[in-house]
């Protein structure tokens, strides 16, 4: 019981400073929302280990991605996607391989901003890592801006063409 | 196992069928494979029985005998009659991933295991409809699929002592009574928060089941371990990288190339303490050798794809180990690929056979390598006598046998930050677990064999323990000819071909031979095949409901009759784009493999099932 009250209340807290970080901002200006941390990517900044499964469940409604059309923040969030070592498990151009391809439109957990966020920070029972507490909210969102870029023209660094030079 | 009755009598009239058919070998065309001479030779026969072997009507262990000949000496099916091989039974294993590995039959029981969750089903071949007569069905934690990196796959159980003994993807090797299915004992060995898991087949002997971790490309430490038979608890392991004392690496090593030889390698190879993070797994087939005492196994690449992250010869990485089964020391070791930049991994099986070579009988193993080689190398000592391309290879021109190190070629050498292009083979290698057969009837090696390509590109990479330690932008497609897979007969004395089949895709399943003369294989499309071994003219074949990445058997069934069973299903690496629903317009996907089979979709979805054939 206390534990899902102080949950609640930390994703109030998560949810007001998601709101507050997008009063006045003008995303397509770029750099970090007034308020959320600035990205700092470094090794020192590599979280030590992550296991797979779920842990602490993490509730936060409608809450809207931040970085929502901004092309520097999905640049950003290629960047991440290689520094997390997620295209390890989804694939070079995130097609998927130990992990499901995110570049189609069938999503196992759901596709809402709240949804990958969720995913991402609890981890899932077939060996998505909880990456809560690991990757900074900022660079979350950072990397679901990236995710929705996939198969758009705005994707950064899309896939080279399959090719068969040999036939 | 064999039966020891008689057997010395036997042995006699064996060693003198042996040197005569030894003398008739050699009278032959030198162009034609000399029969290779087994053991234990019934007179009249030209059909060799391998130390180990199961009794000729059953399948008891992965390679059939503890040489993995994958050979049958059935003959109820045969190149004249083949053709009328048509299924007589089928079985649902329930699970969609690709179905490595193969079914054993043990008596009138077949056992077949599942990818995760790793299911084992004790099926009744007395009985028409096959019921189970129990089926074990492991706890195997979910969050073990994402651990592992190419399909959740399994390479099949081992009977042995009265047990079934097979691994579970989230580390744990269980043993349960083959008769009644209870469980005897469950050893844990691996842990998937590091990035570990086990995929391949138990190995058992003199009362010890041998198995191997996954996860090279998750940045463990690679080990092999035995466990006691009775209780599975851990006699010995040695790691594949580290100290020589964690090796098992002491006096009594005695590698033959001069580069092997010096203290502590497992550590002086590596830049710092990049070896703690080495990979060099040990994933694939395990065989033994009664007569040196030896076992054989290799293990997987070295941590990290990006080579620039670890200068140095990153043993014991690639390498080809032969140790003593009872206390795990190494008695020799042989790396194939030093300083690994492709992603070669050196866990294939090591066949263990005796073939006569420019007028001797060499004691040899034969393995065909990921990077593109077909060694044949004496087993007493780790020496390579042959070892020639046996697909298109351009990364290396040649093994040099005096230094047994490879000529490697400049152009093709990968690093961070540069894309090297049409390198073949490509990482899947030109083999990749998909195990061979050996017949000594025909003396000729059975190889599913890849024809592929790649551009490779080192990256940065971090690691981070539980996810991929890669740094490699990888990505595969068709080999010179168009053709992705070849079914290949070689002649491992002469180390040449001597036919071979193109296939549309990678030839991703294993092989079986049989006394009958006709070798089976699968294709990722579905079709399974029956050749005749010794010509490879194509005698039968029938499209299955699914690709085929596991591994044909022969046995005897209750009434008699030959029976051949192959699981279907496809997946694992080559069809994780099927398996997995992957996206063609990314080539990288997959470790780049998606590029190489971006049609798959279109010729099969996923599946589960055993087919079983018979006339």
């Amino acid at each position: 019981m206390a534990t899902s009250r102080r949950m609640v209340i930390c994703a109030l807290i998560l949810f007001a400073c998601a709101c507050e970080a997008n009063e006045g901002r003008d995303v397509t200006k770029g750099g970090p929302p007034a308020g959320v941390a600035q990205s700092n990517v470094t090794p020192d900044t590599i979280p030590a280990g992550v296991m797979p499964g779920i842990h602490e469940r993490v509730i936060l409604g409608d809450v809207k991605n931040p970085y929502t059309n901004s092309p520097a923040a999905a640049r950003e969030g290629r960047q991440l996607f290689l520094m997390y070592n997620c295209v390890g498990c989804h694939g070079g151009r995130a097609g998927g391989g130990m992990g499901p391809s995110l570049r189609d439109s069938a999503w196992s957990y759901g596709s809402t901003d709240a949804d990958l966020f969720a995913t991402i920070v609890e981890g899932r029972p077939a060996g998505m890592p909880t990456w809560g507490g690991k990757i900074p909210e900022d660079q979350i969102w950072k990397l679901i801006a990236y995710v929705r870029t996939l198969r758009t023209p705005q994707e950064p660094d899309p896939p080279p063409p399959s090719i068969q030079p040999n036939r | 196992m064999i039966e020891r009755k008689g057997r010395r009598a036997s042995m006699l009239v064996a060693g003198a069928f042996g040197a005569l058919l030894f003398a008739v070998a050699c009278s032959k065309d030198s162009s034609a494979p000399a029969v290779a001479v087994g053991r234990t030779l019934p007179a009249g026969s030209t059909t060799s029985t391998f130390p180990g072997a199961d009794k000729p009507g059953e399948w008891n262990q992965p390679g059939r005998d503890w040489a993995n000949t994958r050979f049958s000496p059935l003959d109820g099916i045969t190149t004249a009659n083949v053709a009328n091989l048509k299924v007589a039974w089928t079985f649902s294993t329930g699970v969609l991933n690709g179905h490595e590995g193969q079914p054993l039959v043990v008596g009138s029981t077949m056992y077949v295991t599942t990818p995760w969750p790793n299911i084992t089903y004790a099926l009744d071949l007395a009985d028409a409809h096959a019921p189970a007569k129990w089926a074990f069905a492991p706890p195997t934690a979910a969050a073990s699929k994402g651990e592992a990196c190419c399909d959740v796959v399994n390479r099949g159980a081992v009977y042995s002592n009265g047990k079934i003994i097979w691994n579970l993807l989230d580390g744990h090797t269980v043993a349960v009574d083959a008769v009644t299915g209870k469980q005897l004992w469950m050893t844990t060995l691996a842990d998937i928060n590091k990035g570990e898991t086990m995929t391949m087949a138990p190995f058992a002997v003199k009362n010890k089941v041998f198995v191997g971790v996954s996860g090279a490309e998750m940045g463990i430490r690679g080990w092999i371990a035995a466990l006691d038979i009775s209780d599975g608890h851990v006699v010995w392991k040695a790691y594949s990288t580290g100290p020589d004392k964690d090796v098992l690496i002491g006096p009594n090593f005695k590698p033959y190339y001069a580069f092997m030889r010096g203290k502590d390698l497992g550590v002086t190879t590596w830049p710092s303490d990049q070896w703690k993070i080495g990979g060099a797994s040990v994933w694939g087939w395990v065989t033994y050798d009664p007569e040196t005492n030896l076992l054989f196994y290799g293990t997987g690449n070295p941590g990290a794809w990006n080579p620039d992250l670890r200068p140095g010869d990153n043993l014991w990485s690639m390498a080809i180990f032969a140790r003593d089964p009872d206390t795990g020391e190494a008695k020799w070791a042989y790396q194939m690929t030093p300083h690994d930049m492709w992603d070669y991994d050196g866990i294939n099986e090591n066949i263990v056979a005796d073939i006569p070579i420019d007028g001797q009988t060499r004691k040899v193993l034969l393995h065909a390598e990921r990077n593109g080689f077909a060694y044949v190398i004496d087993r007493t000592n780790g020496q390579v006598i042959n070892a020639q391309p046996f697909v298109f290879t351009n990364w290396a021109t040649g093994i040099d046998l005096n230094t047994g190190r490879p000529n490697r070629v400049p152009e093709k050498e990968t690093r961070q930050g540069v894309t090297i292009r049409n390198i073949c083979p490509s990482s899947t290698g030109g083999k990749d677990q998909q195990p061979t057969a050996f017949s000594s009837r025909t003396g000729l090696w059975y190889i599913p064999a890849t024809n592929d390509c790649m551009d490779y590109e080192g990256t940065a990479v971090s690691y981070i323990a539980g996810t991929p330690y890669l740094g490699a932008d990888v990505r595969m497609y068709a080999g010179p000819g168009g053709n992705r897979g070849e079914f290949i007969a070689w002649d491992p004395g002469h180390g040449r071909k001597v036919w071979g089949i193109k296939e549309n895709f990678p030839v991703w399943s294993g092989v079986l031979v049989t006394a009958g003369d006709v070798a089976f294989y699968g294709t990722m499309d579905g079709w399974f095949k029956a050749v005749d071994a010794r010509t490879g003219t194509p005698l039968w074949s029938f499209k299955t409901g699914s690709g085929i990445i596991g591994n044909p058997i022969a046995y005897t069934g209750p009434d008699g009759k030959e029976y051949v069973a192959i699981l279907t299903g496809v997946g694992g690496w080559m069809g994780a784009i099927v398996s997995a629903n992957l996206s063609p317009d990314d080539p990288t996907a997959a470790l780049g493999a998606t590029g190489a089979s971006p049609d798959l979709k279109k010729y099969v979805a996923p599946g589960g099932m055993l087919f079983v054939f018979g006339l």
